[in-house]
């Protein structure tokens, strides 16, 4: 085999060296005639000539040697690879079991591989990304005060006048971007007759943007920096995905005019068809407006916050940039800028400010968060993938060994007549590689399907698929690659064996004997399927039990017959004045409605992805020291709030209708408040608490305790919060700016029954109260805490798909072993029952066999399993509550392992047991 | 008839290389040379068909070449037999000796 591709390599990459070699030994051919005929008396041009003549062309003998060496390789390849196939067709049966298994193994692997390629490998579809790099190293979002939105003094998100700081006082950029770090919530529509309004997303960019990466538009101009002057004409470019999808691709959108959140705004442009933004997103920006009109079109005028971080920074370095002095640099200017913001001349903010410093990453794939977020699911789920094709590999290469004993007289004949050792492991090797290239093709098909559904499971919210399922050319590649290695993993052992045969042994009648290598290595080759299977059931249980844990734990809330409804007063054009008349309005509407029992208006609902977070600041306990967390999160609660979410009051009182924007201001903490901002028997109830600043600690007095709920995630504890009435202002921007704060987001409906026809009902009673005020989004509450777990539910689906895969593999790798064992045995249990054996011992016989190499398998299995859990970080962030030692999974597996086991040995057991002594003793 | 001008019947040639090699080593002059010693000047392998024909039982797997020095000191390619070439030699002697057995009683008789 070696020899073989040298020979392959020799001709496919160094026919040069064949013709060099091929040269040299015809000049010496013609040399040693030449001397010969001197020595007979010829002169020696007379020699040379006289041989030359004699030799004919030596073109042609180089060009008929030449063909030789070629059409000799290639027919050995054909030979070998025709052999191979009739192989196959001699036993179908083989053959399909082992593409099918190869198909599922190298599916799931290349399914997987899709993923790990379109999220972890590839880059953002704009020129030379690698020359993009990303000013931090976290995604940390949206709007954060910037006194706290650093992680161990690495900065990521940045107020704009920094953003510009760092662009006047750096000549390392070609061009340095900035890019709203959330979205922003707009209401579209064509300023053109009675065009409807969509609910789209827009992003504010710096006017550089495009400029930045090398994106040229689809039609239309770009954004220009011009764009994002003080007092330009309102602008924004379109997605092309938005723009087929919302605007059916009608080219009078382009230079059109737009009303955006009621603002006009001109559409100067559509982006390119494969650009998607700067980051790999389940809904990525419709439109891309200019940071300039953020005051206006946005909430938050964020814009204007010198001490508020919104936006992420992306730049193209010039060539030749040494990016560890750039970021020195850049730590260097942060300092500077921030040291100007009031929150950082404090001895706490002092301390901040000696600590900030930004990290430079490679920008290739733009705001990497989805990557984050998924690799390390990605990774196990590769692991686990590859465990599976590993198994798969054992039992093909069981098979083959079992058909390469049935195949040992055939074998040794070829042997005994002269073939080579190496001709026979090249054959089987051959074999092996075909038969994986076969899976792998039929693999690229489960792969196509595979990555369907993964894709189904994991963008569950998906506007636009961030990936696409069909396999790209790496990925083609990859599969190949896959199954070459599979093919030489188990085409290995079976070829080493039968190259070791005696042809001696095999003609001498080698179907009595009850023992030999192959044996062995086939029961070790089970062994091994079931210890893979043993350590997939474990990581299937754990994760089983760990979704189940996180679904089922006590958030603190009663989801049972609740809708969310998603709205945006803000985007209706509503002044704050009227916010009191539309909340009862809402209240009292809804209320009218039949089966409704209490309606709850808020900022944010537990676990739907939002949170505000501010700095508390407790009366009478001065400024916090430095480093201390004295972070809350921070929400707005109507008076029947509580009750629509089911969140427990354990002390004092809730909201009332008295409770408005001009009387005391009261606030509702949840424990944890209570816990990290006073002392263990101090009473909160009457205390006094503001947020942002020290000067604000008198705006709330503390008049209940909630239960804690999980707002923020549904895994780690309950942060502290704090809950105060719609209206009543928390001093969070100066009075002359919108206080955004006083818009409720979402709308929660406690009903007695979720009937059908509610959702309708639901959007006729919003629109009936103002047209203007549309529903953006509806779920049942039970739906919307779902959504939070699709990640840990499709890792937990998927293991238990591969468990229970590896266990049937396993199961029919101990199967095919043990019933190849009964069949050579025959005649030893024929004999054995003839002197007296009882059908019940013969059964036990076999079955004891088959478990020991089950319980070998468990025995090696179940540590490993306990290994992988303490160790491999990915697992171990996906468990919730679960120890690695859990005896009722490990139990379970172990159970469902022996199970399988037991099956697969008693069919064959059941036919040992039913050997007729006579007739065994008389066959052959 | 010029011995030189006999047709080489089908896998002469083969047979031929196979037993001047069956003593040493040789490169592709001594090769032609040992032949035609070996058949009384018989045969007179010419380069044209004698490099094709050592090439293909290279890739056959009978013969297996290294670079070694020529009697006149140069630089010369030569060939000897490996076991698959020895047994080959051994079952083609058996098939010529019967062949020529046959051939004799077939044609001798009258």
């Amino acid at each position: 085999m070696i020899s073989r591709l040298r020979a392959l390599r020799r001709t496919l990459f160094h026919g040069d060296q064949l013709d060099n070699d091929l040269n040299e030994e015809l000049h010496a051919y013609v040399e040693l005639v030449s001397a010969e005929k001197v020595r007979g008396g010829m002169s020696p041009e007379e020699a040379y000539r006289d041989t030359r003549r004699e030799m004919g062309g030596a073109e042609q003998i180089k060009q008929r040697v030449r063909d030789i060496r070629s059409r000799a390789l290639l027919d050995r390849l054909v030979q070998d690879v025709r052999y191979a196939l009739r192989q196959m067709q001699k036993s179908p049966g083989f053959a399909v079991t082992a593409i099918l298994t190869l198909a599922l193994g190298i599916g799931a692997n290349t399914a997987i591989f899709t993923l790990v390629h379109a999220i972890l490998l590839k880059n953002l579809p704009v020129s030379d990304p690698k020359a993009l790099v990303r000013v931090g190293d976290h995604e940390d979002c949206c709007i954060l005060n910037e006194a706290a939105s650093s992680r161990e003094g690495s900065y990521s998100i940045f107020p704009y006048e920094t953003y510009k700081y760092f662009r006047e006082n750096t000549t390392e950029f070609e061009q340095l971007a900035a890019v709203q770090a959330g979205g922003a919530d707009l209401s579209a529509r064509q300023a053109v007759g009675n065009a409807v309004s969509h609910s789209s997303r827009g992003e504010f960019v710096s006017g550089n943007y495009f400029q930045t990466f090398g994106v040229r538009p689809f039609a239309g101009r770009s954004l220009m920096a011009t764009d994002d002057a003080d007092g330009a004409a309102p602008v924004a470019m379109l997605s092309y995905q938005a723009w087929q999808r919302d605007y059916a691709g009608d080219p009078s959108v382009i230079g059109g005019s737009f009303l955006m959140n009621t603002h006009p705004v001109t559409i100067i442009g559509v982006t390119p068809q494969e650009f998607y933004g700067d980051r790999l997103s389940e809904a990525p920006p419709d439109f891309y407006l200019p940071i300039s009109q953020e005051p206006i079109l946005g909430f938050y005028s964020a814009r204007n916050k010198t001490n508020l971080g919104w936006l992420f920074l992306v730049g193209r370095v010039k060539p030749g940039v040494a990016i560890g002095s750039l970021q020195e640099k850049m730590s260097g200017l942060l300092r500077q800028s921030l040291g100007e913001l009031k929150d950082f001349q404090t001895a706490q903010g002092r301390e901040l400010l000696a600590r900030a410093h930004v990290v430079l990453t490679p920008g290739g794939q733009g705001v990497a968060h989805m990557q984050h977020r998924a690799q390390s699911s990605l990774y196990l789920l590769m692991g686990l993938a590859g465990m599976v094709l590993l198994i798969a590999c054992a039992n093909i290469a069981n098979l083959t060994l079992v058909r390469g004993i049935a195949r040992r007289v055939e074998t040794s004949v070829r042997m005994a007549l002269g073939a080579g050792k190496a001709r026979i492991v090249r054959q089987m090797l051959t074999e092996s590689v075909v038969l994986a290239s076969l899976g792998g093709v039929a693999g690229l098909l489960v792969a196509y399907g595979g990555t369907k559904l993964l894709l189904g499971l994991m963008f569950t919210q998906a506007t636009v698929m961030p990936v696409d399922a069909a396999p790209s050319l790496p990925v083609i590649g990859f599969a190949f690659a896959v199954s070459l290695l599979t093919g030489l993993i188990f085409g290995v052992a079976p070829a080493w064996i039968s190259s070791k045969e005696q042809p001696a042994n095999a003609m001498r009648g080698a179907n009595r004997s009850t023992r030999d290598q192959s044996s062995l290595l086939q029961r070790s080759l089970v062994i091994l399927q079931a210890a893979l299977s043993v350590v997939l059931l474990i990581g299937a249980g754990l994760l089983g039990k760990s979704l189940n844990k996180l679904q089922h734990q006590n958030l603190g809330l009663e989801a049972e017959n609740r809708v969310i409804v998603d709205m945006n007063p803000l985007k209706a054009g509503y002044k704050p004045e009227r916010l009191d008349g539309l909340y009862q309005q809402i209240e009292d509407t809804f209320h009218a409605m039949p089966g409704v029992e209490h309606v709850g208006l808020t900022l944010y609902t537990p676990l739907n992805g939002d949170t505000w977070s501010f700095y508390a600041y407790v009366q009478g306990q001065g400024v916090p020291d430095p480093g201390h967390d004295a972070n809350t999160l921070f929400n707005r609660a109507s008076p029947e709030y509580f009750k629509a979410v089911g969140q427990q009051v354990l002390r004092g009182r809730t909201f009332t209708p008295a409770d408005t924007a001009t009387s005391q201001g009261v606030a509702v903490v949840n424990q944890a408040f209570v816990k990290k901002f006073f002392k263990r028997n101090e009473d909160p109830l009457g205390k006094h608490f503001g947020v942002i600043d020290i000067k604000n600690s008198g705006d709330f007095e503390i008049v209940g305790v909630v239960e804690d709920t999980k707002y923020q995630s549904a895994r780690d504890q309950p942060d502290a919060m704090v809950f105060t009435p719609m209206l009543q202002s928390a001093h969070l921007s100066p009075s002359k700016d919108l206080d955004s704060s006083l818009y409720a987001g979402q709308v929660v409906l406690h009903m007695k029954s979720l009937r059908p026809g509610l959702e309708e009902q639901v959007r006729k009673t919003l629109a009936s109260i103002d047209p203007n005020l549309s529903v953006d989004h509806y779920q049942t509450f039970e739906k919307q805490i779902e959504g939070n777990f699709s990640g840990e539910r499709m890792i937990a689906r998927l293991t238990l798909l591969f468990g229970i895969l590896a266990l049937v593999l396993a199961a029919v790798g101990l199967y095919g072993v043990t019933a190849y064992g009964v069949q050579r045995r025959t005649q030893e249990i024929g004999i054995r029952m003839a002197l007296g054996s009882s059908r019940g011992s013969v059964v036990g016989m076999v079955l004891r066999g088959a478990m020991l190499q089950t319980a070998v398998g468990l025995v090696i299995g179940v540590p490993v399993a306990l290994v992988c859990v303490r160790s491999i970080k990915p697992v171990q962030a996906q468990l919730y509550e679960v120890v690695g030692r859990d005896a009722g999974v490990i139990a379970a597996a172990v159970c469902t392992l022996a199970f399988a086991a037991s099956i697969a040995g008693i069919i064959p057991a059941r036919r040992a047991a039913s050997i007729d002594p006579a007739k065994a003793l008389r066959t052959e | 008839m010029s011995p030189s001008q006999f047709d080489l019947l089908q896998g002469t040639l083969d047979v031929l290389i196979l037993k001047a090699l069956a003593l040493q080593e040789l490169h592709g002059m001594g090769i032609s040379r040992r032949i035609s010693q070996m058949t009384g000047g018989a045969f007179d392998v010419k380069a044209g068909s004698l490099f094709p024909a050592l090439h293909r039982m290279e890739e056959a797997g009978w013969l297996r070449s290294t670079w070694g020095e020529s009697e006149t000191n140069r630089r010369a390619k030569f060939y000897s037999l490996t076991r698959a070439g020895k047994k080959q030699l051994q079952s083609e002697t058996e098939r010529w000796e019967q062949i020529s057995l046959v051939m004799a009683a077939a044609l001798g008789s009258s």
